[in-house]
């Protein structure tokens, strides 16, 4: 927010960051039986690396789902690492003592989400928002009312407001007085959880002037999370895009966003509804739902809805029947593709397309419909156009109808295996402040087994 | 374009009874649904735009609410003058709703495609092997992989735009004429909310139906409307074609709203004020307290009359369209505002 | 030190300084001096009472329930009518949600009645004492037959014994004045129901909040604990102590207050995850409260609604199950519940029709007044309430 987009960031960038992220992790996991035996571990945040400079807004965008709340939560300890460091101003946050960690919290505060939740019901906004202050001691009740009351008008409110009830205030009302409990502490570092989320848009963008006019007169660092990319560009000096739990490109705002260099940041920033009517249906449509982060694909992450994902070694796909080559293959992995579901489709598009109603199950579908079926239900061409690759997949499409799904499986795993899957890409330097982990980057088509690196290069 | 509308809607007029007094939702509301066509309502909360959609079908809760003019022809039938058990056919039959949350509209645990056979034979005499494959191929053309094999799993099991998907299914279980969606995209990501707008697309080209959707978002807006009603604090502002209302906007509220929107490089610029008392509207145009452009004849009368911009069918409730007023008078002031920068940068949005 | 600074500029959230707030003795505020000094002098008084033995100067000589009933009355005191006092606005409005509910104003100020006069009533009024000369006497402007008092204590006419203002409501069979045993009976009545209900609420609160809040193996251990208590038969094991010890109050009150609490614990407990998942919850961690501070500044106020609702429907419960053991002749043979004295009537009801019909009707008004308060207060409280 402090430097307009057209500044590149580094100048906001003097000496130290405030905030330091190396490696942060955190896993819940997932117990079974009395005994709380672990099964298993949701990676809702998987090794992420990022700096927050004095005075700037940085942004965490993603999907839900993609971890980024848990981040906010995590950085400020209010959950415990799994693994990793947060340095708060060169002290480390995930290892402080009970004192340091209470500092700290006067220092970094958080905004949340639902403006209504967010303040006690029993309580007056007055003493919401001067609670932080008799938690950290300060005993002179008639003072901390005028901090409120002071707070309260430049937030925009009034100072009367003091004693009325949450429920007495609209959204965006609860919002700013959310920021005002933000600020009575006078912290150096704010995180903003979809602050505006909740809001209209019209309520969004006075929220959001508010937030930049604090941010400028208080010198605040700002950690801004939201799934709305344009709330996002506007308001941040930079921005990560998070996918399951991992950064997939860290930059400045402008210039990632005018030239996003990883295929979801591409995607989702193309599914962005613009409000312009002529540019309806350009997206780049994603296939499928984001995978769940108890058990991430291997590789890159993104690799399993990914529509630029690398072609395997020795064929010529089509790009797009490429994805689909590969959509199918993870159906098959996951066994919800088989000779059954296969004979059934069949039996539906012949009834579809005939309009018989008995099932053509029951006279027996010839090998050859149940394999086109497939083809169709994938939305895969008669014939590939690379004459090798063809040959695996009708082998495996064979394989499939014949009943040995894992057979055909094992197949195209053989043959269509790509480096997306097998290795996962490291962060690759875009420019100053700027890179994306993605395979068509980094250049290790070439050199395998490289472990990625921090998300930012220092 | 000459042909009746599949959907006509006239001064509708929906209101609640409260202790606090009488909340006028929705007070005239004027608009049609063609055959084949989306229709967009846009409008903050508040705008009374899902009462409206609502009360198409009567779906809001009487009392407290009450419908106390206006008329809904649909098909040239007059929905209100029809009896509860009459209505019935039509809610889920020819007229089908998808709402904001998928969570809330489906039954926990009843299986999908119990719901979904539930809604064909609810509606229509078929057979239950006929309405569980008709359920199967609902559910295979709304885009659920695998349709055959998810019939008998729990909502639980789908992710969220899964499930938005199921309801479309419901919802079209009887072939409808109208589908009215309220708010489906709200509650998904992004690029989720990309598949199922395509989807709906598709679905309106395959069925043929018309569409009426309710959303806040200029930009859901600008995928999919046809044509366009801007909605505020229960009345109409503007309508008219997407490409008129979005690109050539002339209600003042019409272009405050484009201008509050994020993302355009800085350009943001928030609208001061607050809605009005629902309970206590304000008298001559409904927006004009906020109003950058307000003069004297605004605070006068009720509502202005519908003028024409530019072309004739894209109309615009404000005094500066009617004789004697020079409506780029607007267009000039903005302009100059926006030079100045982030104008009214912080406007307090009062109570 | 920052408080020496001027007004105008004290009230600026910059110029606090945190370094001198931090050394700052860390005091107690006045509610909280009140509250230690209450609870300090009550322990005094128990102690001087159990060194001394005998009667107390200014004190008398209160029994080990009447102790009990004292600790409850500070604790509502505290807890209840100083919150109120001390926010006004929200008093109002509570009253406000609450007196549209007119079944509830009237049984309100019933039990304010009945309160007043069961709290007060017993130390001014004399112990009811056996008078063979005054037994049955029929209530005021009600006749009996002449042969069913011993003797009539107002007029006689054609062969009827009409009643008396000596005794407004009759007296019964051993010429107990029936008003003197309403009024020993309300003090029973409201001390088995708010003492045991102090017991259970405090109880239940402090494990269902805890378990809530600390999860894990406290959650665990307690919530078994909970379910282990579930299971013990009250009933049995009070008659059980009954046989063992006789019956007493006392015993009655501990044994069903602390017996009692399972199900608010495992009530508040849910309310208290739920509330817990709120922002709020997270606001105040994130400001650095301790787990302490949003158990008793956050948790335990938002599930008051809940305990409160909780504890008005347990309370014509517990009043209803004393009078029912007393009926059957397993209260404390040495106070006057409007169970006993049901039950004394009952073999009389054909003559005394008013013995057993007195009392009945007030427990019957009482427990019906209470549960009107339960269902109001439950609408009344929730926050979500429009002022």
């Amino acid at each position: 927010m402090t430097g307009r987009p057209d500044e590149p960031p580094a100048a906001d960038r003097s000496g130290e960051p405030l905030l330091r992220v190396r490696g942060l992790k955190k896993h819940y996991p997932i117990t079974e039986g009395v005994l709380r035996r672990e099964v298993g571990r949701v990676r809702a945040v998987d090794g992420i690396s990022f700096d927050v400079y004095p005075g700037e807004t940085f942004g965490i965008v993603g999907e839900s789902g993609c971890g980024k709340s848990t981040a906010a939560t995590t950085l400020l300890r209010l959950e415990e690492p799994t693994d990793g460091e947060v340095l708060f101003d060169g002290a480390d946050v995930s290892a402080a003592s009970k004192a340091e960690l209470k500092r700290f919290r006067r220092r970094a505060q958080m905004i949340f989400q639902d403006p209504t939740s967010s303040f006690d019901p029993r309580m007056s906004v007055g003493e919401s928002v001067a609670e932080p202050l008799r938690i950290h001691g300060m005993r002179d009740r008639d003072r901390r009312r005028r901090i409120a009351q002071d707070l309260l008008e430049r937030v925009g409110l009034s100072a009367d407001d003091v004693d009325r009830y949450p429920h007495e205030f609209s959204g965006g009302q609860k919002q700013r007085i959310g920021l005002a409990r933000a600020l009575v502490l006078n912290p150096d570092l704010i995180v903003a959880d979809e602050p505006v989320s909740a809001l209209d848009v019209s309520i969004q963008a006075e929220i959001l002037a508010l937030m930049r006019r604090l941010q400028e007169e208080f010198d605040l660092a700002v950690v801004f999370i939201s799934h709305n990319l344009s709330v996002v560009r506007e308001v941040c000096d930079r921005v990560a895009v998070m996918y399951l739990g991992e950064i997939v490109e860290v930059g400045p705002t402008e210039r990632l966003f005018a030239d996003p260099q990883h295929p979801y940041t591409r995607a989702l920033l193309s599914s962005i509804p613009t409000p312009d009517p002529r540019e309806r249906g350009r997206g780049i449509e994603l296939t499928g739902d984001v995978p769940s982060p108890s058990d991430p694909p291997s590789g890159c992450r993104f690799h399993t809805r990914c529509p630029e994902i690398v072609q395997p070694d020795g064929y010529e796909f089509e790009q797009v029947h490429w994805r689909r080559v590969m959509d199918l293959r993870a159906k098959l992995d996951r066994g919800e593709v088989g000779r059954e579901s296969a004979l059934d489709l069949a039996a539906a598009q012949s009834t579809a397309t005939a309009g018989a109603t008995d099932g053509a199950r029951a006279t027996g579908t010839p090998p050859d419909e149940a394999r086109a079926a497939i083809r169709r239900a994938f939305d895969l061409p008669e014939a590939l156009t690379d004459e090798r690759a063809e040959a695996v997949l009708s082998e495996a499409l064979g394989l499939v109808v014949d009943g040995d799904s894992d057979r055909a499986a094992a197949l195209l795993a053989k043959e269509f295996s790509t480096p997306c899957e097998r290795r996962r890409p490291r962060a690759a330097a875009v420019d100053d402040g700027w890179s994306a982990t993605c395979h068509l980057l980094d250049g290790s088509r070439r050199s395998e087994g490289v472990e990625p690196l921090p998300g930012r290069e220092d | 374009m000459g042909d009746e509308p599949l959907l006509s809607v006239r001064d509708l007029r929906t209101y609640f009874r409260t202790d606090a007094g009488t909340i006028r939702a929705v007070d005239g509301v004027s608009f049609d649904v063609r055959r084949g066509e989306t229709v967009c309502v846009v409008g903050e909360s508040g705008s009374g735009k899902t009462v409206a959609s609502e009360s198409i079908t009567r779906l809001i809760p009487m009392p407290p609410g009450e419908i106390v003019g206006g008329e809904v022809v649909f098909d040239g039938v007059d929905l209100l003058s029809l009896s509860d058990r009459e209505l019935r056919e039509y809610r889920g039959g020819r007229i089908g709703h998808v709402f904001q949350n998928p969570q809330g509209a489906l039954h926990p645990m009843h299986t999908v495609g119990r719901q979904i056979v539930e809604a064909i034979r609810l509606h229509r005499d078929a057979g239950k092997r006929e309405a569980r494959e008709r359920a199967i191929d609902l559910l295979d053309r709304v885009g659920i992989p695998d349709a055959a094999a998810r019939f008998d799993d729990y909502p639980h099991e789908f992710s969220g735009g899964m499930k938005q998907r199921v309801v479309i299914a419901v919802a079209l279980a009887c072939d409808p004429d109208l589908l009215i969606a309220d708010e489906p995209t709200t509650a998904l990501d992004v690029t989720i909310q990309a598949q199922i707008l395509r989807l709906l697309c598709d679905l309106q080209e395959e069925f043929g139906m018309s569409v009426l959707l309710i959303t806040h978002d200029l930009g859901v807006v600008a995928e999919i409307a046809d044509r366009v009603v801007v909605m505020y604090a229960g009345k109409v502002m503007e309508r008219g074609t997407v490409y008129e209302v979005l690109e050539n906007p002339s209600h003042p509220y019409t272009l405050a709203l484009l201008d509050c929107l994020p993302g355009r490089g800085g350009a943001m610029r928030p609208l001061g004020g607050a809605l009005p008392d629902p309970r206590d509207p304000p008298s001559g145009c409904r927006f004009h307290p906020r109003c950058p452009h307000a003069v004297d004849e605004c605070g006068a009368g009720d509502q202005p009359a519908m003028g024409t911009a530019g072309s004739p069918g894209h109309e615009v409730s404000c005094v500066y369209y009617h004789d004697g007023y020079d409506e780029s008078a607007i267009r000039e002031r903005r302009a100059a505002d926006s030079n100045e920068g982030v104008g009214r940068a912080d406007g307090g949005d009062g109570r | 030190m920052a408080t020496d600074a001027k007004p105008s500029d004290d009230a600026s959230f910059e110029r606090v300084d945190w370094d001198a707030l931090e050394s700052e003795f860390g005091g107690l505020s006045r509610r909280q001096t009140a509250f230690l000094g209450a609870m300090a002098a009550f322990a005094l008084g128990v102690a001087a009472d159990v060194a001394v033995g005998g009667p107390l100067p200014l004190l008398g000589d209160p029994a080990p329930l009447d102790w009990l009933f004292r600790l409850t009355l500070l604790l509502g005191t505290f807890y209840v009518v100083l919150p109120l006092y001390d926010d006004p606005r929200m008093t109002r409005h509570y009253w406000r949600q609450f007196k549209r509910n007119t079944a509830a104003v009237i049984s309100l100020g019933y039990l304010a009645v009945v309160f007043a006069v069961g709290t007060v009533g017993p130390t001014f009024l004399p112990r009811p004492e056996l008078d063979l000369l005054a037994r049955r006497q029929p209530p005021v402007f009600t006749s009996v037959a002449a042969d069913v008092p011993t003797t009539c204590a107002g007029e006689v006419v054609n062969g009827m014994c009409h009643g008396t203002w000596q005794y407004p409501l009759g007296t019964n069979a051993q010429g107990h004045d029936m008003l003197h045993l309403l009024v020993f009976g309300m003090e029973v009545s409201m001390q088995v129901g708010l003492i045991a209900t102090a017991i259970i609420v405090v109880v239940g609160t402090a494990v269902g909040t805890s378990a809530a809040l600390f999860g894990g193996l406290v959650d665990e251990v307690s919530m078994r604990f909970v379910d282990l208590l579930l299971t013990v038969p009250t009933f049995f094991l009070f008659i059980l102590i009954v046989y063992l010890y006789g019956g007493s109050l006392f015993l009655m009150i501990l044994v069903f207050g602390l017996l009692s609490w399972g199900g608010v614990a495992r009530l508040v407990r849910s309310e208290a995850l739920q509330r817990s998942e709120e922002e709020y919850i997270r606001a105040a961690e994130n400001a650095g409260a301790s787990k302490a501070w949003i158990l008793r500044r956050h948790v335990i106020p938002n599930v008051s609604n809940t305990v409160i609702t909780a504890a008005t429907l347990t309370i014509p419960f517990l009043i209803l199950a004393e009078a029912g053991l007393s009926f059957l002749g397993l209260g404390d043979p040495t106070t006057f519940s409007w169970g006993q004295t049901i039950a004394d009537g009952r073999g009389e009801l054909a003559g005394a029709w008013w013995i057993s019909t007195v009392p009945g009707v007030f427990l019957f008004f009482t427990v019906l007044a209470f549960n009107f308060l339960g269902d109001a207060l439950r609408d009344a409280l929730d926050p979500r309430s429009e002022v």
